[in-house]
């Protein structure tokens, strides 16, 4: 009988359970129901008109109902950082969007290092956000080929009335980058990068001073600092001299020495050779970028690298860790690194760790055959921002872009509030401060929420000049300027090479980019005696899986629409 | 066995009346069952990804038949190197697995009976469980803090003592040694549990006789303790063969690094950068499928082996 009893109450408790379930799951999916419901109703509006028509339903800007759309956000996952989803910038784009033209934004946060994986899940779910931004074309493409893109060429003509902002901040250059010469098809907008300054090389100020040294100008100068580094440990790091790290790189050598590999490119190459090696974005298929490899190996093998960079993966912090707690003499990073996120900024960490005088400071030494310091710098091109085909807004959307493409908007994202996150200095030039709880921006000048622009915009360009080297709260301005003059030194900015999809590419991206860290990983890490057999086992191996293939379209492309010119039109 | 003898009489009255005698224990089976229907057979419906031209538009039944006959992904898999590398890598580290990892948690379990003090018995089982509660993530970070050749603790150990420091986890051919170690550190104390109910399981007068004939331990080891888990044994062997080709995703991926992937890329990483973050739903379907079938082929094979020699097998 008891027996009988407990097994009713197991089954029982089990009924419940699974109807308990039932009920959460009710009680979650029921916003998003309404939501998809709203969105039918107002698509079968739209049907019944056509896109002329739509632009119609639109009265001084605004929608007659209130339209919902989903838009993707980073999520940086800062330490004390603010909610990506909720803070006091995302109120302002809602508020905004609600105002002038009747449209209700919701942010969807996505991993900002692990973006690609998550986006792939969204789109395959049918869950992405209306508004999707990527850093990956190739992703965006072969999505497109699967009919899962929107295509956005009829929208920005029909609708480029209503676009103003859009069109004069993107210009045509921008808005037309990824237009397809063939079919038209326009899968993707560009943002426009607001400076192009990329990757720079940063020495500790305070060593180069206690050894009494001058900062580096050429490779052998910069050689020559590493081994003092190495030799005077003792003397730099006193009891921690065995964690001395003259020269710094991460498992994406490719990045993370993009100007020492650049300097070994020829700095006259031709558009026509640049474009058909350049499907990777690390050069790893450049010519000259073996014997930068081959430099960095000596390096590794004389002890002047970290020698376990290899072993961390992205997003992981041990290397930051390392930098700001001392050890780290030299790396090569993104041209304001050690300059961003204010209070936790690798120099204010070293400010507090070393002391007062310690810091990094900007140099130029890979000089290139020519003795300039050319880099490779991309086009005005930053991210990709595309709308899933399950995006019931199209034009909602579109004036999202518009509306967050606005000069003022921009400049109240990249500043904030005054006494909040910025002050005025005397001469008018606005200066950043540490913010706190809600006002925090996760990322530097919220490039995440002005998805059309990367890098500082103000409203006039004199003060943007003005206010550059107060944009990082707690470091030296004429550091920030330094290192803004040296990235603007001797660039060669990309151009865009476009003759529509190369078939190649689809789907290989993310493959193909890991066996390039691969390669760079191991050739960095191999015995001198090896490096040559490592680097060309590693190349050919990069080459039989997608490489080649992609080369020799490029040729062939290249040769249908310029002939044997050498250089773009 | 009674019972199934009168299985063949049972008609439709008396399955209605063995139901509603029995209803509460039906009742608790429907929930791993309809567990098994939603979460195992009907994402079965979507195998013929495999053999179709993926899209994420259209509906699985709509997705155009793949060229060869459907088979072009799985030959497009066989002409893969990496496929290749991460199939041969995947036998390796499990039959390294097996050799190693399986008699582990034996042995652990008969030295564990030997034991007389109970107390001490008892920490030492837990502390032998308690890795099983670490996740891998967890367990690659405490790797790193320790193996690290720079960072290291042990290795800093090994240098402060004059060493030179051991590459466990950026040299391909220790990085092997260190995963196959770290995964038998993880598993044995728990995966003793089974063999340590098997040993209680044992009829206490077999010892008595064998002691009254003067039996050591060894002997008694060897004559009765293993013959009399010998079935769990075999159970348990099976089980794992038809795990040869599978292979769990976290341990590789959360080990393995940019220097030791030629050894290190198992078929669960291969299908994880192919599949998702490459987009080739197609092709890394057909690997999954490519695996299952393996899986399943050597499960038969093992369980018709052992029951020719005359054990029991799993069915």
């Amino acid at each position: 009988m008891k027996k009988k009893i407990l097994s009713v109450l197991l089954a029982c408790t089990m009924v419940l359970s699974v109807a308990a379930c039932g009920d959460s799951d009710n009680g979650t999916s029921q916003p998003t129901g309404g939501d998809s419901a709203g969105s039918a109703n107002v698509s079968t509006d739209n049907t019944g008109s056509d896109a002329g028509a739509a632009a119609g339903e639109l009265v001084d800007g605004k929608f007659a109902e209130t339209r919902q759309i989903t838009v993707e956000i980073y999520d940086r996952g800062n330490d004390g950082g603010s909610d990506p989803e909720n803070n006091m910038y995302t109120e302002y784009i809602k508020k905004g969007m609600l105002e002038d033209h009747n449209v209700e934004v919701t942010f969807k946060k996505v991993p900002r290092w692990t973006e690609v994986e998550e986006i792939n899940n969204l789109l395959a779910a049918g869950d992405a956000p209306d508004i999707c931004v990527t850093y990956s074309y190739p992703t965006i493409q072969t999505y497109a080929q699967m009919g899962g893109v929107i295509d956005l060429s009829s929208y920005v003509d029909t609708y480029k009335d209503q676009l103003p902002n859009l069109w004069n901040w993107l210009t045509e250059t921008n808005i037309y980058w990824d237009k397809d010469p063939s079919t038209g098809n326009l899968w993707a907008i560009e943002a426009k990068l607001a400076v192009s300054n990329r990757v720079l090389t940063f020495v500790r100020q305070d060593w180069l001073d206690k050894l009494n040294m001058k900062a580096p100008t050429t490779k052998a100068e910069f050689e020559n600092m590493l081994i003092a580094f190495r030799d005077n440990a003792e003397l730099l790091l006193g009891a921690d001299a065995s964690k001395m790290v003259p020269y710094s790189v991460s498992y994406d050598v490719g990045w993370r020495a993009a100007t020492l590999i650049e300097s070994f490119l020829d700095p006259n190459m031709s558009d026509r050779e640049y474009y058909i090696n350049g499907f990777d974005d690390r050069k790893l298929t450049q010519n000259g970028t073996k014997d930068a490899i081959k430099l960095l190996n000596k390096w590794y093998n004389d002890g002047l690298m970290w020698k376990d960079f290899a072993l961390y993966g992205s997003g992981d912090t041990t290397e930051d860790d390392y930098m700001k707690a001392g050890y780290v003499g030299a790396f090569t990073h993104n041209w304001d690194y050690p300059y961003r996120n204010g209070e936790d900024s690798i120099n204010a960490n070293l400010k507090r760790n070393v002391g007062e005088d310690a810091k990094f400071v900007a140099i130029d030494c890979f000089e290139d055959k020519n003795g300039n310091y050319t880099k490779f710098v991309s086009g005005p091109i930053d991210r990709k921002v595309f709308f899933p085909s399950t995006n019931d807004e199209p034009l909602a959307s579109m004036l999202y872009l518009d509306w967050i493409s606005d000069p003022e908007h921009i400049h109240y994202l990249q500043t904030g509030d005054e006494g909040v996150t910025h002050t005025v200095t005397a001469d008018g030039a606005i200066a950043i401060q540490p913010a706190t709880g809600d006002a925090i921006m996760n990322s530097g000048m919220n490039i995440d929420y002005t998805i059309t622009c990367n890098g500082l915009k103000l409203i006039s360009e004199e003060l943007t000049n003005k206010s550059r080297a107060l944009n990082y709260p707690g470091i030296d301005a004429a550091d920030v300027l330094s290192a803004h003059t040296i990235a603007n030194t001797d660039l060669r900015i990309g151009k865009n090479v476009n003759v529509g999809a190369i078939e190649a590419e689809e789907g290989v991206g993310d493959t193909l980019s890991s066996k390039r860290d691969i390669v760079y990983d191991n050739a960095v890490v191999a015995s001198v005696a090896d490096f040559d057999s490592v680097w060309e086992s590693g190349l050919s191996d990069y080459l039989a899986a997608g490489g080649q293939a992609i080369i020799d379209e490029r040729t062939a492309k290249w040769e249908q629409f310029f002939g044997s010119s050498d250089m773009l039109p | 066995m009674a019972k199934q003898n009168k299985k063949p009489t049972l008609n439709k009255t008396n399955w209605k009346a063995y139901f509603k005698r029995y209803w509460q224990l039906y009742a608790l089976l429907a929930l791993p069952i309809i567990y098994l229907i939603v979460f195992k057979y009907a994402p079965m419906v979507y195998i013929q990804i495999a053999f179709k031209k993926y899209s994420i538009v259209e509906s699985v039944w709509n997705m155009p038949l793949a060229k060869n006959y459907g088979f072009e992904y799985f030959i497009k898999a066989f002409k893969n190197r990496d496929f290749i590398y991460a199939l041969r890598n995947t036998l390796t580290l499990n039959l390294l697995d097996l050799l190693l990892g399986f008699p582990a948690p034996i042995i652990f379990a008969l030295i564990l009976n030997e034991l007389c003090f109970k107390r001490f018995k008892r920490v030492v089982q837990t502390i032998a469980y308690m890795p099983h509660f670490l996740s891998w993530v967890i367990i690659s970070s405490l790797a790193l803090q320790l193996f690290a050749p720079n960072a290291g603790l042990v290795n800093m150990m090994i240098k402060d003592l004059g060493g030179e420091a051991i590459p466990f986890l950026n040299d391909p051919a220790h990085w092997v040694g260190t995963y196959i170690g770290l995964g038998v550190w993880q598993s044995f104390g728990w995966n003793s549990i089974v063999y340590l109910a098997a040993i209680a399981g044992i009829n206490p007068e077999l010892y008595e006789a064998a002691s009254v004939d003067g039996a050591g331990r060894f002997r008694k080891m060897w004559h009765i303790t293993l013959p009399g888990i010998k079935p769990t044994i075999v159970v348990l062997l099976i089980m794992n063969l038809g795990n040869i080709l599978g292979s769990n995703f976290d341990r590789p991926f959360a080990l393995q690094n940019n220097l030791v992937m030629q050894v290190a890329d198992v078929i669960s990483t291969f299908v994880y950068r192919f599949g998702i973050k490459g987009l080739q739903f197609s092709l890394t379907t057909a690997v999954g499928l490519f695996q299952s079938v393996v899986g399943v082929f050597f499960l038969l094979m093992a369980n018709w082996i052992s029951r020719k020699l005359g054990e029991r097998g799993i069915w």
